[in-house]
């Protein structure tokens, strides 16, 4: 059974298959485990292998070593065919969400996933040490979580929301991992940081913190059956020359890799594989910028003119990306709310944009930050950043290039201490509700992550999560968009797909397109 | 004699602690690790939370205190990014940095030895100057473009080692050459002027008017003088290449000091900045001090003078 | 450390005269000379003698080869870098940034080293014993990191890559400069000085100073080089000087990603930099032979 139809099958005929839920697991179950499979990425992020702790969660090996309560399929749906919950509901009210796991699933130290667990863990993810995410919506949306079996827990909220499922899957964060209460509190926090467990596929054995992660299969997982592969090594090698050595040597099995030197590689006959359209790059401003030109919507309109979005996908970017325009516009959210960019793409127009600086008093010019920085997944972002400080360099925008590295620029911005100053994130793709959750922390004045102040934007985002009807959920979703783009509250640059090279001998694997997630599942075994 | 060691060991322990208060104050300056450790959505309450059971809302003083007691005892806190006991990281490390800085020394002598004895002895001929520009060339392109082709070429290319990354001791190959190469030419001038103004003395005129052969009065004779300078700036060496582990490290996936150093720098991880700018400095002082030891030893002139 | 204790049979035999120049002594490295006189050339009148406009950048012409390949084109003799800006006039206006840095921080560097190594040869005792002290704690920080560390805390920028290299550069110079002041203090010429009744500022700045300049001049000529190589180290960890500016060591460690598919990128500004290094280090080793044989250390 190949993965990618699996998958599609699963999509189209849910309610089959939900009483069929373990048979992959059955038909693997015989094969056992054998060899090596190493992913070797230019970051581990912060290495942290509590799903609580450090934060930045582009983590693949937490995936492997903890179950979601909730499945996410590779093209970042929900599923109930690989989460610990085997099917879930919400009340009329929108206010009791029911979730029924599955039973005899295992922790790795043997021990059944029951309720309780689910429970403790949702408590420890939005609880006091806990720097994940979404650990302060949860907070203030969870009003208490029931075990009324050991297959069952109900997470009732204090105000109606649509929004549960999808913050406990991979698609946005890690507050869906289950760990054991019992080994918990058997070996406290530092314990089980010494030696994490859980009920994924992989098992924790050895770590070099800045180096690698060894882990180990599981006999039999309930998902995978037998894992692929006996030991899983994810290996740190930030310089990439050193990586593409390492894949050459047979040392390597999965790279990242930056999409200008994937002709390169792919040359040599080592397939690429794409996480299709798994983030937008997104410009920001950083508040408070009142009284400066960027304040302007014409001025705003007129840097994102004045970027050749195009060229810039089929060259920096070597083709592995496309315009998209909107601020934070999630487009796998698009569908869902029956929202289209095509008609709001910004032409490349130096001269119209050169014209409504001119109108909007600023014929002589303005003067801009920009922070240039590197991220993970993202290796041509400081190219891309020269590349945007020369285009606005050419309307007449000086504009300083300022290298740093990432969390000196993020306390730039959350300290404000620069005003005006301009960033920008791959942000993970993500479905209308993690949207709406990313969105609200930068239009709502009152977060610290607030990146602009639109009082029309702030009541619209502030209606979504009490709507309980899909329909005006989805036309509030759609307004939110088309104010975003019509207000340039940013640059919506492009939505990229990021490339891995994997060697020869694996035959087949799809990484899906969630970016927290390597989709590892998807492999088949090596070349026989 | 003793006097003298014990000066130097006063000076090296004030240097320690100088350097303790510099690196407490610089690792600080460096920026907020909050904003690291907490995801950009987090709250102002979350960044309380976290702030307060790290201990970093407590006046500076107050955390140097605490720092520089627990790291009397020997004890460096815990990494405010790995979550890990410094002293761990460290442990696994700083084994992994030796061996790399030992097989790079080991590299750069076998190259400046023969290098700048043979300059010295054909002093100003065109073979001088082409051992110059040998010894040179090691530091005159950048370590990471060097260690760059070399990987690009001998490991990628022509797969003859290891790109790097801790293993057998072919995987040494490659950064330790890169690492080494570097400081050939310090060693290289020093023996190649050392040997110069040896192979003027009196007592080697005087081995040379004996019939002593050439090629003793060079390698015997005039070599173990001229080392005595070398030996004197292997502290320094050794320090040259415990900066240069930086760049090694990052270029051939090395889990060394010097990679946990810049990720430490770039992650505003405190007691890690602190523990491995101080455990670098130790190594070194403590190098510089067993190198005046042995001078003292192999030196008589020393001893008159301390 | 530095200052090895004489024998009083060495000194004697250091102050016959003609010892040091026993033996043939070469002329100047004539290929060092001219290629440092023509990138001096370059960077001075970099408006005038190169091709094109340092940060114009064209996308769609990046990683255009050099002339002499199949695909490149006379307008960009050396290639294009990944945003199309031509990469001869980058490494011509690279020549004025880099050496510049590299020039400024060694002043800098010796300025403060030579005041500090005079003044602590001169007053010995305690003056002598606190600055040594200061000298031994700045020489213990690995030169990369701290820089690191300072780029990082107040932002990379040409300013604060000269600054923190200087910052520790100093230091070596202050040790060879006492070492080569505290011989100098033995001799007649300062204690007549003293018994003139000069003051401490007039024996240092005429009797002192200008008989260290020689050492002055080779440590000068010697870290030039080493200079630009730390600021190409920093650059590759992201602590150089910053872009778009055209350092020659930026350009290296932009370029290093694509030595398969475009390894003129960085091969050029590499190759510059090897010139210039080599060039300074050849004649810095002939200065040094030629004025102080026994500066050894640098």
């Amino acid at each position: 059974m190949t993965g990618g139809k699996f998958y599609r099958r699963a999509v189209l005929l849910l309610p089959a298959l939900l009483a069929l839920a373990c048979a992959p697991a059955a038909s693997r179950a015989e094969e056992k485990s054998s060899g090596e499979l190493t992913v070797a990425l230019s970051s581990l992020s912060t290495e942290t292998l509590d799903p609580i702790l450090g934060g930045q969660i582009v983590k693949f090996y937490l995936d492997q070593m903890f179950d979601y309560l909730v499945g996410c399929n590779p093209d970042g749906t929900l599923s109930k065919t690989d989460g610990l919950a085997r099917d879930w509901e919400v009340s009329a009210d929108r206010k009791r969400w029911t979730f029924l796991l599955r039973t005899g699933v295992k922790f790795h130290n043997g021990d059944d996933v029951t309720s309780e667990d689910v429970k403790f863990s949702l408590q420890r993810a939005t609880g006091k040490r806990s720097t994940t995410g979404y650990a302060g919506p949860m907070r203030e949306l969870i009003a208490d979580i029931e075990t009324p079996a050991p297959d069952k827990v109900v997470i009732v909220t204090k105000q109606p929301t649509l929004i549960i499922a999808s913050y406990l899957s991979r698609a946005l964060s890690t507050e869906g991992m289950v760990l054991s209460k019992k080994y918990h509190e058997a070996k406290g926090d530092d314990g089980f940081l010494a030696h994490p467990i859980g009920s994924g596929p992989y098992k924790f054995v050895q770590r070099t913190a800045g180096s690698f992660l060894k882990l180990e299969a599981v006999d039999n997982h309930w998902r995978q059956g037998a894992p692929g592969y006996k030991n899983l090594w994810f290996r740190l090698v930030p310089e990439e020359t050193t990586r593409i050595a390492m894949l050459r040597q047979g040392k390597a099995d999965i790279i990242d890799i930056s999409r200008e030197r994937v002709k390169e590689v792919q040359a040599d006959g080592f397939p690429i594989r794409l996480r299709k359209d798994d983030a937008q790059i997104n410009f920001w401003w950083i508040e408070p910028y009142q009284g400066k030109p960027l304040d302007n919507p014409r001025v705003r309109e007129a840097l994102n003119l004045a970027i050749d979005r195009k060229e810039l996908a089929e060259t920096i970017f070597n083709g592995m990306a496309a315009p998209g325009p909107v601020p934070w516009g999630m487009s796998w959210s698009y569908p869902e709310v029956g929202f289209k960019d095509d008609a709001l793409q910004y032409k490349f127009d130096p001269k119209a944009a050169q014209k409504l600086l001119a109108d909007a008093g600023f014929g002589r010019g303005i003067e801009l930050q920009l922070y240039s920085y590197r991220l993970p997944g993202l290796p041509e972002g400081q190219a891309m950043a020269e590349a945007i400080a020369g285009y606005w360099e050419a309307i007449g925008v000086k504009t300083k290039l300022v290298p740093v590295d990432y969390p000196a620029f993020r306390k730039k911005w959350i300290d404000r201490s620069d005003p005006g100053g301009i960033g920008y994130f791959n942000v993970a793709n993500r479905n209308w509700i993690g949207a709406y959750a990313i969105i609200d922390k930068y239009a709502n004045p009152k977060e610290a992550t607030a990146t602009m102040h639109d009082p029309e934007l702030e009541k619209i985002v502030l209606a979504i999560p009490g709507q309980v009807e899909q329909d005006k959920v989805n036309d509030l979703m759609r307004q939110l968009y088309a104010r975003l783009r019509s207000e340039h509250h940013g640059v919506g640059l492009l939505n990229i797909h990021t490339p891995y090279a994997v060697s020869k001998r694996l035959a087949s694997w799809d990484p899906g397109s969630v970016m927290y997630d390597l989709n590892l599942d998807q492999l088949t075994l090596t070349k026989k | 004699m003793r006097r003298f060691l014990l000066q130097r060991a006063i000076r090296a322990v004030l240097t320690l602690a100088i350097l303790s208060v510099v690196i407490f104050a610089l690792a600080r300056a460096t920026g907020d690790p909050l904003t690291l450790i907490l995801p950009p959505e987090a709250s102002a309450e979350d960044r309380a939370n976290v702030s307060q059971e790290l201990g970093l809302d407590r006046p500076w003083v107050v955390q140097y205190g605490r720092f520089i007691g627990h790291v009397l005892v020997g004890d460096f806190g815990i990494s405010l990014y790995h979550r890990q006991p410094v002293n761990e990281l460290i442990r696994d490390r700083l084994p992994n940095s030796m061996r790399l800085a030992g097989f790079a020394m080991a590299v750069a002598i076998l190259l400046a030895f023969p290098l700048g004895v043979l300059a010295a002895a054909r002093k100003d001929t065109l073979f001088d100057r082409g051992d110059q520009v040998i010894a040179i060339l090691g530091q005159s392109v950048p370590t990471f473009w060097l260690g760059v082709v070399l990987i690009e070429t001998v490991a990628s290319r022509l797969q003859w080692f290891p790109p790097g990354d801790i293993g057998g001791l072919d995987h040494y190959i490659l950064p330790g050459f890169t690492l080494g190469w570097f400081v050939v030419a310090g060693m290289m001038r020093l023996l190649r002027s050392g040997m110069i103004e040896v192979l003027d003395a009196e007592y080697v005129k005087l081995a040379r008017i004996k019939g002593v052969i050439e090629r003793r009065v060079i390698w015997q004779h005039a070599l173990k003088n001229a080392l005595i300078p070398v030996v004197t700036f292997m502290g320094m060496y050794f320090a040259i290449l415990v900066a240069n582990a930086i760049v090694v490290e990052t270029v051939f996936a090395w889990p060394g000091m010097g990679r946990l150093a810049y990720e430490a720098i770039t992650t505003r991880d405190f007691p890690v900045i602190q523990a491995v700018v101080l455990v670098a400095a130790l190594i070194v002082t403590v190098a510089n001090l067993a190198i005046d030891a042995l001078y003292v030893v192999i030196d008589p002139r020393i001893r008159h003078a301390g | 450390m530095s200052d090895i204790p004489l024998s009083p049979i060495q000194r004697v035999l250091r102050r016959l005269p003609g010892r040091r120049t026993k033996g043939r002594v070469a002329g100047p490295p004539l290929i060092p000379l001219v290629i440092l006189v023509a990138f001096v050339l370059a960077a001075v009148f970099a408006e005038w003698v190169s091709p094109g406009e340092p940060y114009r950048q064209a996308l769609r012409a990046g990683f255009r080869p050099p002339v002499w390949l199949d695909a490149g084109t006379w307008s960009n003799l050396l290639g294009t870098d990944r945003l199309g800006r031509d990469l001869l006039t980058r490494i011509i206006y690279g020549a004025r940034v880099s050496l510049t840095a590299g020039v400024i921080t060694v002043l800098v560097a010796t300025a403060v080293g030579v005041a500090v190594g005079l003044v602590a040869a001169y007053f010995r005792g305690r003056v002598d014993a606190v600055l040594m002290q200061l000298t031994d704690a700045t020489l213990s920080i690995p030169i990369i990191l701290l820089a690191l560390i300072l780029a990082v805390t107040v932002g990379p920028s040409f300013g604060n890559v000269v600054l923190a290299i200087a910052a520790i550069l100093w230091a070596r110079y202050a040790r060879v400069i006492r070492g080569e002041a505290l011989s100098l203090m033995e001799r007649d010429f300062i204690a007549l000085a003293r018994v003139a009744g000069c003051s401490p500022a007039r024996i240092i700045a005429v009797h002192l100073f200008p008989n260290i300049l020689n050492t002055v001049v080779v440590l000068f000529t010697l870290q030039v080089g080493d200079v630009i190589i730390v600021e190409a180290a920093l650059s590759f960890l992201g602590a150089g000087i910053p872009p778009p500016t055209p350092a020659w060591g930026s350009m290296v460690a932009d370029g290093r990603e694509f030595i398969t598919t475009a390894w003129w990128v960085s091969f050029f500004p590499g190759l510059a930099i090897l010139m210039v290094v080599l060039s300074f280090n050849l004649l810095g080793d002939w200065l040094r032979d030629r004025l102080d044989p026994k500066l050894r250390q640098i």
